[in-house]
């Protein structure tokens, strides 16, 4: 293999790829990183066998071949290079790789590329195609309510449901439960493989690892621009992403997602509007005296007088309230909550004011987005929460 | 022949072809789908399995799979997804997505689902455990007990290595108990149960009756004992649980793979406590015994096995009754594929992977130096070179030592593969490092460290 390309590129892919190399591998080969030198173009992979994931760039090769290349090493050493423009790579007999650039000259011990795992590609067309400012979005709403490291597995995923009209993004640990509704219409679909999909019911769980890393990715990405695309396959057992040259494998998470529709309610007795920065501080303080392993906090809304009140108090640490804005319709209601819990959901709403709907203490409680302009409930997200007994 | 145990053939074939790493990483969760027209479809849990079953090793399948079907034409995988192998009814958990969180914290009925049972499994009884010179001690101690109940030795410890009747032993005393007295509160849990179910506890904020619980029992075995050492809270916790069955005259039996002095980082009056009673081993089982063992499981599995074969089988497997039976069952199984009785070629023939250097496969003597000079931090020139410095001798002993052990070199062979040293040295190296670790634990235990670490390079 001996090629040159552009430093910076090399450096981004390289970065990207790496953090899919995990740190318990029971093969060693895993440790590394795939060059591979095509006629005109360099691809890096990595994989841990769970995500797979292929970077490529464009490249001046003048023999093509493979190697791959310690991931911690060479990430590590393109952090630390000194920038510059063009950066060549040549590989000897002896699986070693030679870097050169400007002034700086490398040899990495580097090992036979034969042993590393083949990535699966796509076979399908693609059925999405979501802008990169609306996955980000999803993401960044949808992931609070994420379980980590639970015992049940089908829940450290996200569920996408994809109906005729809509597609549904949910993830829930069992406490609480956030879903964000994307039109259809407001993205590209494959329409004849989307009706097909859609009117089989399907529904499938992806592994929050894999939309962390891409969100990571697009996030730092300034190539990135907020309409570009992610394009999206599914098929048996995997799901596919691309997108700048960038292409993602995961598998999909084996299992049944608990229903959950039957939890959101279709009506609630009393609603609360208030201000999210006031309600998200009123929340943060109240955690710092809230009582017991739960974290509990209580909402207190008075119809007759008029108020309503953000209280904590422990036996341990003292207590504290926040009287909120009396913005209500509906009957006094008293609910106690986890300070962690709620704040999530506070945290998730991106508009300026946030709604609450209560039905009473001890059934689910939804927070909604609230349009600017017209002060109605927006419909696209919902973070339902359970209020804690008492 | 049926599907499942065609794959189970195959794979046995299979994995001695390619290094255990690749095998567990590759074969892991496969299996059979589908087997018609001469063509075999093989599930598999990923695509990343997919690609590289029918990629890379298609041809060591279809090898495999041609040397007990010769008809078979080729193979193909498909992943496994939930709609295919789950049984409907599984698929359907109407479990509700969100419950209330004091539900899932207090609910007090989970909380010991299995305190009241007394978790013994009944296939360990006196009766069928094989006595002779190694374990007659400890045997006739467990027995007693088991007639004598906290009166004859409180406590019982027990310790031996790996896979010599510990567990049964310990676990016979509470089914002989149960099957006398079924009304006696028997309880039978592994020192890393015990800790886990003390953390659940603590964190529920349960720990007194968690403690309770415990001070019902009549008969307390606590396996691997040895667990508990370093973990100061469990170990405070034992202690007085320990205590207050004592005081009742409660038995406890405990079982462990080292004496109690050899347990580290364990308090003292725990220490004491736990060499106050009765302290018996079992060692490794001696020829006639092994011999008697493989007798007696051929005879209540039904296994047609000649003498010469259970010889042979006797004298390769000495350390572990585990890998004694497990050898035995490995025979038996063969046999029953291919339809052959077992005599001593045959058993020789399909024991030869495990027996001799089997286990060893791909392990070479640049591994074994490889991993001696990054355990000790030196060189391997270092080892190779002819000097005497101190640091560097223990390594070598040792690396000349496994040598021998592991793979069998021959005395000068590996005086030469360390900078050509004479046979004497060798031998004097192998003869101290063996009696060595009779005495010391510690190497014993760096000795069996850099083993694992020799096994998982592959």
């Amino acid at each position: 293999m001996k090629l040159t390309c552009i430093q910076d590129n090399l450096k981004k892919s390289i970065q990207a790829c790496e953090k899919v190399v995990t740190k318990r591998n029971t093969l060693p080969i895993l440790n590394n990183l795939l060059l591979e030198a095509d006629k005109n173009s360099l691809k890096i992979e990595a994989t841990n066998l769970e995500i797979g994931i292929i970077a490529k760039i464009g490249a001046k090769v003048e023999k093509t071949g493979r190697i791959a290349v310690p991931a911690k090493l060479i990430s590590s050493f393109f952090s630390n290079l000194p920038s510059g423009e063009k950066i060549s790579l040549e590989t000897d007999k002896e699986e070693n790789l030679k870097i050169k650039s400007g002034s700086n000259k490398t040899i990495i011990k580097s090992n036979i590329a034969d042993d590393f795992p083949l990535i699966p590609l796509k076979v399908k067309e693609f059925i999405l195609k979501i802008p990169a400012i609306f996955f980000r979005m999803i993401f960044s709403k949808v992931s609070p309510a994420i379980a980590i490291n639970e015992a049940r597995q089908e829940l450290t995923g996200f569920n996408l449901i994809l109906k005729e009209e809509e597609l549904f993004w949910a993830a829930t640990d069992s406490f609480r439960l956030s879903e964000y509704k994307l039109e259809r219409k407001n993205i590209e679909v494959d329409e004849a493989e989307y009706m097909r999909v859609a009117q089989n019911g399907s529904e499938i769980i992806i592994p929050f690892n894999v939309l962390a890393e891409i969100n990571r990715i697009i996030s730092t990405d300034l190539n990135m621009e907020d309409n570009n695309k992610i394009n999206i396959s599914i098929e048996e057992g995997q799901i596919f992403f691309e997108f700048n040259r960038i292409k993602i494998v995961s598998r999909l998470i084996n299992g049944k997602y608990p229903e959950y529709k039957h939890i959101i309610p279709n009506k609630y007795e009393t609603k609360l509007i208030c201000d999210k920065i006031t309600l998200q501080n009123g929340i943060k303080l109240a955690g710092l005296f809230a009582s017991g392993n739960s974290n509990e906090i209580r909402l207190k809304i008075d119809s007759q007088k008029k108020n309503v009140f953000l209280l904590a108090s422990g036996s341990e640490t003292g207590e504290n309230s926040t009287e909120l804005k009396y913005d209500v319709h509906g009957p006094s209601q008293e609910v106690v909550f986890n300070a962690k819990y709620l704040l999530d959901g506070v945290l998730a709403v991106s508009t300026k004011e946030v709604m609450i709907l209560i039905n009473n203490d001890t059934s689910p409680i939804a927070i909604k987005e609230v349009s600017g302009k017209t002060k109605e409930e927006l419909n696209d997200f919902i973070y339902i929460v359970m209020p804690i007994k008492k | 022949m049926n599907n499942e145990e065609l794959w189970k053939t195959a794979l046995g074939e299979i994995e001695l072809s390619i290094s255990k790493a690749n095998f567990k990483t590759w074969f892991k969760n496969t299996s059979i789908l589908s087997y018609e027209d001469n063509h075999i479809i093989i599930g598999v849990p990923n695509g990343f399995a997919k690609e590289w079953l029918e990629n890379k090793y298609n041809i060591y399948i279809l090898k495999s799979l041609r040397n007990i079907q010769e008809n078979i034409q080729s193979v193909s995988c498909n992943i496994i997804t939930n709609s295919k192998n789950v049984p409907i009814q599984n698929a359907q958990p109407s479990m509700d997505a969100i419950v209330p969180p004091q539900n899932i914290t207090l609910n007090k009925k989970s909380y010991f689902p299995s305190f009241l049972e007394n978790n013994l499994n009944q296939k360990y009884t006196f009766e069928n455990f094989v006595v002779g010179g190694s374990n007659e001690l400890a045997r006739a101690a467990c027995f007693a007990v088991s007639q004598n109940l906290g009166n004859s030795y409180n406590p019982l410890f027990i310790y031996g290595g790996v896979g010599l009747g510990k567990t049964h032993l310990i676990q016979s005393i509470g089914n002989e108990i149960i099957k006398r007295n079924p009304a006696l509160n028997v309880k039978y849990v592994s020192s890393e149960r015990f800790t886990s179910n003390l953390i659940d506890a603590i964190k529920n904020q349960k720990a007194n009756e968690f403690k309770e619980s415990y001070q019902k029992i009549d008969l307390l075995i606590i396996d691997d004992i040895q667990f508990i050492s370093g973990k100061e809270k469990t170990q405070e916790e034992f202690f007085h649980i320990f205590n207050y069955l004592y005081q009742l005259n409660k038995q406890i039996v405990l079982s462990s793979d080292r004496p109690p002095k050899a347990i580290q980082i364990l308090e003292e009056r725990l220490r004491s406590r736990f060499e106050g009673g009765m302290i018996a081993d079992v060692s490794m089982p001696d020829h006639e015994t092994r011999v008697a063992i493989l007798r007696k499981k051929a005879l209540k599995d039904k296994i047609e096995i000649s003498n010469e074969a259970i010889e042979f089988i006797a004298s390769n497997i000495k350390h572990n009754v585990r890998e004694l039976e497990g050898a035995l069952n490995r025979v038996s199984v063969s046999s029953q594929l291919t339809n052959q009785s077992i005599d001593l070629t045959y058993a020789k023939n399909s024991l030869s992977d495990i027996i001799s250097s089997g286990k060893k496969k791909g392990i070479t003597y640049k591994h074994i130096l490889k991993t001696v000079s990054s355990f000790y931090e030196v060189s391997i020139d270092d080892l190779i070179a002819k000097n005497r410095k101190k640091e560097v001798v223990l390594p070598r002993q040792i690396a000349m030592f496994l040598m021998r052990q592991e793979l069998q070199f021959s005395f000068p062979g590996i005086g030469d593969k360390l900078g050509g040293r004479d046979h004497t040295t060798v031998i004097h190296a192998c003869e101290k490092i063996s009696s060595a670790i009779e005495i010391d634990e510690k190497l014993k235990e760096s000795l069996e460290d850099i083993k694992n670490r020799i096994y998982s390079v592959i």
